[in-house]
């Protein structure tokens, strides 16, 4: 086995998976990523929960007013919010000349299952978005002892270097593209109790108004309502603009959660659709970053076949 | 609104009209006027007829005959007014309006059939900013109301076009998603606006003559608004401040407030967020 030099500056983005088992191991693998940032005077920025957030601080001492800390559980409830924070990131550091380095734990244990599958999927576009940008690297920690095997595995497809607190090496399972794949993979489809219907021209108003009806019929605040109304609204227009000029909208509820699903014979040209924030002098493009920036978990599957937009709210 | 409200100073209503129903909703909102002891104006042989079919032919003499009531058909309004122009139209209707006061009434109520100006291609573009600007005299206090009339057949987009610059309309139907119109504190926005609406608000904005240090724009009654038609109301906020003036939102439902936000449009102009007007 080779130990790749983790000392060298790297000429594009850097992306690798430290796997830890433990409190202990895990900080012995972050802290020498964040330590050997701040000895190069780089930017460092920490994605992770609350509880490995203090644990770090405390660990960092004096050091930790050097690091931004961001609350993972927060910026990254919904993964599909991700990206934006680390553009953000690189524009103000990298864009200023410095170095960066983060920290980001998207993945972390006691996440719901749902939410660990567009945590892969987040991973994987990770790679699309930075790979032709700047310099800098993303050091993403998973807890080989807690999370499900199948996650740890996607992580060796989702990043083309794998760590410990030891070693640093290429990750042979690297896929690159592997968003591809994953973008056009099935979503489980519920059993029963879905109420469904088709919308077309002139019916974005009445759409969002069933989705809204519902949504109220299902306990959520007026928070959620007018959340998913919008939602409603932007993506049956989505629809009907650029997916062929109608669509599917279906409705169900399952434990501890409400989805309302869109679907059309449209394909996002763009795997990064919605993921990064829209410029204001932007024309369009603006419904989906508003879905995810608004909603609890949203999973967007796209291939020539179609495109499908599941919106999650936790009941 | 499928009804007549009860009489207001300040009425601007919006009638498309196919059928007799017009008829009886004419001779409502002048009966209206005569309560309320303004003098009334009515323009176009259509709304003419709506007058005389009233049967109490006696009753319409006799208001004809104290100056209560004046009809002119469309080629008298148009000897009167020249050429239409959204500005002749104020002086025309500004200086009947302060006649009535002076003579002793309490304002001037008007029936216009507008339906011959929305046939004339050329002038759809004049004939909203009058609406817009009629609108804003009305709600100013001046002591005029209308009720602006079209007909049904006209096509439909400019149809919804000319309605939604009216605080109530009557259109069946084709009813507009949106209305913008004044009122007492500024302009107010209400009913729903998506992408597909986005281009006739701005038009509609764009059309209007926002003055003064500040212009408020209530959203109190506003059902819904997407991120397209957000992004029209920010981009309207930075026409303003070239032009020096500072838009509020008044009464933004909350979700306005986190898309603004979210999109960032603070960085086209700066927006104040207020509460509901009182």
């Amino acid at each position: 086995m080779t130990v790749v030099d983790s000392g060298a500056a790297p000429a594009a983005f850097d992306h690798e998976a430290l796997f830890y088992r433990g409190t202990d191991d895990f900080l012995a693998g972050v802290l020498a990523f964040v330590h050997d940032g701040l000895a190069k005077d780089e930017a460092v920025v920490v994605a992770e929960p609350r509880d490995r957030l203090d644990l770090l601080r405390d660990a960092l001492g004096s050091d930790a007013g050097s690091v931004e800390f961001l609350d993972m559980a927060d910026i990254g409830a919904n993964p599909s919010r991700i990206i934006a924070v680390w553009a953000a990131a690189v524009d103000r550091h990298v864009g200023a000349g410095r170095g960066l380095r983060g920290v980001g734990e998207p993945a972390f244990h006691g996440r719901r299952e749902a939410e660990l599958v567009e945590c892969q999927l987040h991973e994987l576009l990770l790679n699309e978005a930075f790979d032709d940008g700047p310099a800098w690297r993303l050091m993403c920690p998973y807890d080989e002892r807690l999370l499900p095997r199948a996650v740890c595995r996607g992580a060796l497809r989702a990043h083309p270097m794998r760590s410990t607190a030891q070693h640093r090496l290429p990750s042979v399972g690297y896929a690159p593209d592997g968003h591809v794949a994953a973008l056009a993979e099935r979503l489980p489809r519920p059993r029963e109790g879905v109420l469904s219907g088709r919308y077309g021209p002139g019916d974005a108003p009445a759409t969002r108004r069933t989705v809204a009806h519902w949504a109220r019929s299902c306990g959520l605040s007026d928070e959620q309502v007018g959340a998913l109304e919008l939602a409603a609204s932007e993506l049956a227009t989505n629809s009907l603009r650029h997916g062929g000029g109608q669509g599917t909208v279906a409705m169900w509820t399952g434990p501890g959660v409400a989805v309302v699903e869109f679907s059309d014979a449209g394909h996002l040209s763009d795997p990064l659709s919605g993921r990064l924030h829209p410029p204001v002098d932007q024309e369009g493009g603006r419904g989906l970053y508003l879905v995810n920036q608004l909603c609890d978990l949203v999973q967007v599957r796209t291939s020539p076949e179609g495109t499908t937009v599941r919106v999650l709210t936790w009941l | 609104m499928t009804a007549l409200p009860g009489p207001d100073a300040a009425d601007h209503v919006c009638w498309v009209y196919d059928d007799e129903a017009f008829d009886a909703a004419v001779r409502q909102f002048l009966a209206g006027g005569v309560a309320r002891g303004e003098r009334l104006l009515c323009v176009g042989e259509r709304v003419i007829d709506s007058v005389r079919a009233g049967g109490d032919g006696d009753d319409v003499e006799s208001l004809l005959a104290d100056g209560r009531l004046e009809l002119l058909t469309v080629a008298e309004a148009y000897a009167a007014t020249g050429r239409f122009a959204p500005e002749r139209q104020l002086a025309f209707y500004d200086a009947a309006t302060r006649r009535a006061v002076a003579d002793g009434y309490r304002g001037l109520r008007v029936v216009a059939d507008l339906t011959p100006l929305a046939e004339d291609e050329s002038a759809r573009a004049d004939l909203l900013r009058w609406e817009h600007r009629a609108d804003a005299y009305m709600a100013s206090g001046s002591g005029m109301s209308a009720m602006c009339a079209y007909r049904g057949d006209l096509p439909a987009d400019v149809l919804t076009d000319v309605a939604g610059a009216h605080p109530l309309v009557h259109a069946g139907r084709r009813v507009p998603a949106f209305r913008l119109f004044f009122e007492e504190a500024g302009l107010a926005l209400a009913g729903s606006v998506d992408t597909f609406d986005a281009d006739r608000l701005a038009a509609l904005l764009w059309s209007s003559t926002a003055e003064g240090p500040v212009v408020t724009l209530d959203l109190t009654f506003l059902e819904f608004i997407d991120g397209a038609g957000c992004r029209v109301l920010a981009r309207w906020a930075r026409e303003l401040a070239t032009r020096s003036i500072a838009l509020e939102l008044r009464g933004a439902p909350r979700i306005v407030e986190r898309m603004w936000t979210l999109l960032g449009f603070s960085a086209l102009a700066p927006v104040t967020f207020a509460g509901a007007p009182a």
